[in-house]
């Protein structure tokens, strides 16, 4: 057991009188009985508030007005105060105890009275005393926790059992934009997309699940809706009673916007794969178009050297027409020579050829157009609305795309089924599709090689039920049985650093999730390789 | 007797951009769009220069060169291509083939290659 404090008195005595009858009494307390005088109310104050003092006696020669300062002074902090009167006088007692005296002893009885009176007085006071320091240290601790929970990082929710908010922390009310202290006593899944009684608080509560970074969409009053991570689970007491769910919740924004740019980068990478291949393909059309445009120029000059003769021979009628005969052999000789002229350089040829030349190169330039205007939506980054779109179309288009750059090594078929309209971010899905082709020309090029032998690629599209079914097969070389299990793992490649992101099966699972689908893959060794896309069509068609 | 002149590329707007080019050239022009009218054409007629696109499919330009230096080893070999960072020097060399025209080309370069070729 811990040693008792030594006992403090502070002995407020007129100034000038150290030997007073009271400061004899109080030394014969006990050793264990410290005792110091001093002088002044103001000096007793001070020591009594800022020490550890058990008790401050007044000695009968301080003066009234003194000892009035000294009360008022340590009434309500500091440690009680025994005043010694010259004379038993009841009235004058009464009166300082009104002030705040805890008690008052006659100096004739002084030496029992006072020390009865003296240790009462501390073991009063000291019980009180430890009280308040208890009382402050649960205030500090509480303090403390509601401090650490309010700048914990996460959004902190508790609910009780019927999942209304009886705690939340400031990120709480600020993830779902709510005023300070406004969220005790609200039903919490009003803060939650989607079917509320399937939200996960709700079945923490219900069935006592665990959530570990679930996935769902906060709905804020303000109308912003904000992707988020919930923990949560049951609030249990130390008896194992059910208090209700603690939950909390991480914003998902940023890291949703860097995954985004990831995707968009994966693109970005993908179509610098095929540019050499798109380069190839314009570098055809542009090839005869200069060619041609060459060539015309030539014809054009030849047409003119024509014209020329034309004009020579058209005065040379003229003059006919005015001379009469003496004209006619200038006429005649320059009739054979616009003849010899327009056989030289094939005059009737060069017109048709002209007419030829004009119409493949439009015809050029529009294929050029075509293949930058396809490069171009597929590049575009998708808005943040979905949007009714073809899916046959989608995969078409980026079909032609990447035709240009596996035309040399396979033989694509192409199969559409009927499909309904899907509500859906076209960029993301042609995206899917490209990774798809992308990776079974790989395959294809690493079977077959420069062989000049064709791969086969069969793209078929299908409704099945409310699914809507692209696959992609390819008589590649195949996927061996443990490199299948990871195709869909980030950074995970079988080909060489640099040949590839490693990201684009893992992209391409991503966007095919958020459009609540799902992908397949099957594959042989040596055989090839088969991957599905399974869309959930949109429930209702534009215009239904 | 004129110089017989083989052009092959799949994609016959080139074969009539490059005819239309060499008109002038004194050169008896066969085009084949595809592998097999070039290999037809090559055991049917004496051939003194063959100019080839690479990336075809079914075969690839040096390929048909290959072939083409098997069945006329006199005639010259002279490729075209629209990518042709991807064809590599070595490949050029083990068949003999002269140069590497790339695509877009330069008429004036490419009658010059040709000339050269069958001097």
């Amino acid at each position: 057991m811990a040693q008792p404090a030594p006992v403090r008195i502070v002995l407020l005595g007129p100034p000038g009188a150290p030997e007073s009858a009271t400061l004899g009494a109080l030394s014969r307390l006990g050793a264990e009985v410290g005792v110091e005088p001093v002088a002044s109310a103001s000096a007793a104050g001070a020591r009594a508030l800022e020490s550890e003092v058990d008790l401050i006696v007044t000695d009968p020669g301080v003066r009234a007005s003194e000892l009035r300062a000294l009360l008022d002074r340590v009434r309500d902090e500091g440690p009680p105060v025994v005043v010694v009167l010259d004379r038993d006088d009841d009235a004058l007692a009464m009166d300082w105890f009104r002030r705040g005296a805890a008690d008052c002893v006659a100096a004739r009885s002084a030496d029992e009275a006072l020390a009865v009176a003296a240790l009462d007085v501390i073991r009063r006071h000291r019980a009180s005393r430890e009280r308040r320091l208890a009382e402050r240290r649960i205030a500090s601790l509480r303090r403390t926790t509601r401090n650490i929970i309010q700048n914990i990082h996460g959004a902190l929710l508790v609910v009780d059992g019927a999942c209304r908010v009886s705690y939340a922390n400031a990120p709480a009310e600020d993830l779902l934009g709510e005023p300070r202290g406004s969220l005790v006593g609200r039903v919490a899944t009003r803060w939650f997309a989607g079917d509320a009684a399937d939200t996960p608080l709700r079945r923490t509560l219900e069935k006592g699940e665990r959530f570990r970074g679930a996935e769902l969409l906060v709905e804020r009053s303000d109308g912003q809706r904000i992707p988020v991570a919930i923990f949560c689970g049951p609030m249990r007491d130390e008896q194992g009673r059910d208090l209700g769910a603690v939950a909390i919740l991480q914003d998902l924004s940023e890291m949703r916007r860097l995954q985004r740019q990831l995707f968009q980068s994966e693109k970005m990478a993908s179509i610098g794969q095929l540019a050499a291949g798109v380069a190839h393909e314009i570098n055809n059309p542009a090839g005869f178009i200069d060619a041609n445009l060459f060539q015309m120029e030539e014809y054009v000059a030849d047409l003119r050297r024509l014209w020329r003769r034309a004009r020579g021979l058209e005065s040379a009628a003229r003059s006919a027409l005015a001379t009469g005969a003496e004209g006619l052999e200038a006429l005649r000789s320059e009739l054979g020579a616009w003849r010899a002229e327009a056989d030289e350089l094939d005059a009737d040829f060069v017109l048709e050829d002209l007419g030829k030349a004009i119409r493949e190169s439009r015809e050029g330039s529009e294929r050029i157009r075509h293949i930058v205007q396809d490069l171009r939506t597929f590049a575009r980054p998708d808005g943040s609305q979905r949007v009714w779109a073809d899916v046959n179309q989608c995969v078409d288009s980026t079909a032609n795309i990447v035709w240009s750059l596996m035309k040399h090594a396979v033989e694509l078929h192409k199969d559409y089924g009927e499909l309904p309209a899907l509500l859906c971010h076209p960029g993301q899905l042609k995206q899917v599709f490209m990774n798809l082709l992308m990776n079974a020309y790989q395959a294809v090029v690493a079977r077959v090689g420069d062989s000049g032998e064709l791969g086969r690629i069969a793209i078929e599209t299908r409704r099945v039920g409310d699914q809507i079914v692209v696959s992609v097969q390819d008589q590649g070389i195949g996927i061996a049985p443990e490199a299948l299990a990871r195709v869909f793992d980030p950074f995970y490649s079988t080909r060489e650093v640099g040949a590839g992101t490693g990201l684009g099966l893992s992209t391409a699972f991503h966007l095919v999730s958020a459009h609540g689908g799902r992908i397949e893959a099957e594959s042989r060794e040596g055989a090839g390789s088969t991957f599905r896309v399974l869309l959930p069509a949109t429930p209702a068609g534009p215009g239904s | 007797m004129k110089p017989v002149l083989l052009i092959v590329d799949d994609e016959i707007r080139v074969l009539s951009a490059l005819r239309r080019a060499l008109r002038k050239e004194g050169y008896e022009i066969l085009t084949a769009s595809t592998p097999q009218q070039a290999l037809a054409l090559l055991d049917e007629r004496e051939i003194d220069a063959i100019l080839s696109d690479h990336k075809m499919p079914g075969m690839t330009g040096l390929q048909i060169l290959g072939e083409a230096r098997r069945r006329r080893p006199g005639a010259a070999r002279l490729l075209i291509s629209g990518w042709p960072e991807a064809v590599q020097q070595r490949d050029l060399d083990a068949l003999g083939v002269q140069v590497l025209i790339p695509k877009p080309w330069d008429d004036a370069d490419l009658k010059a290659e040709l000339r050269s070729a069958l001097r």
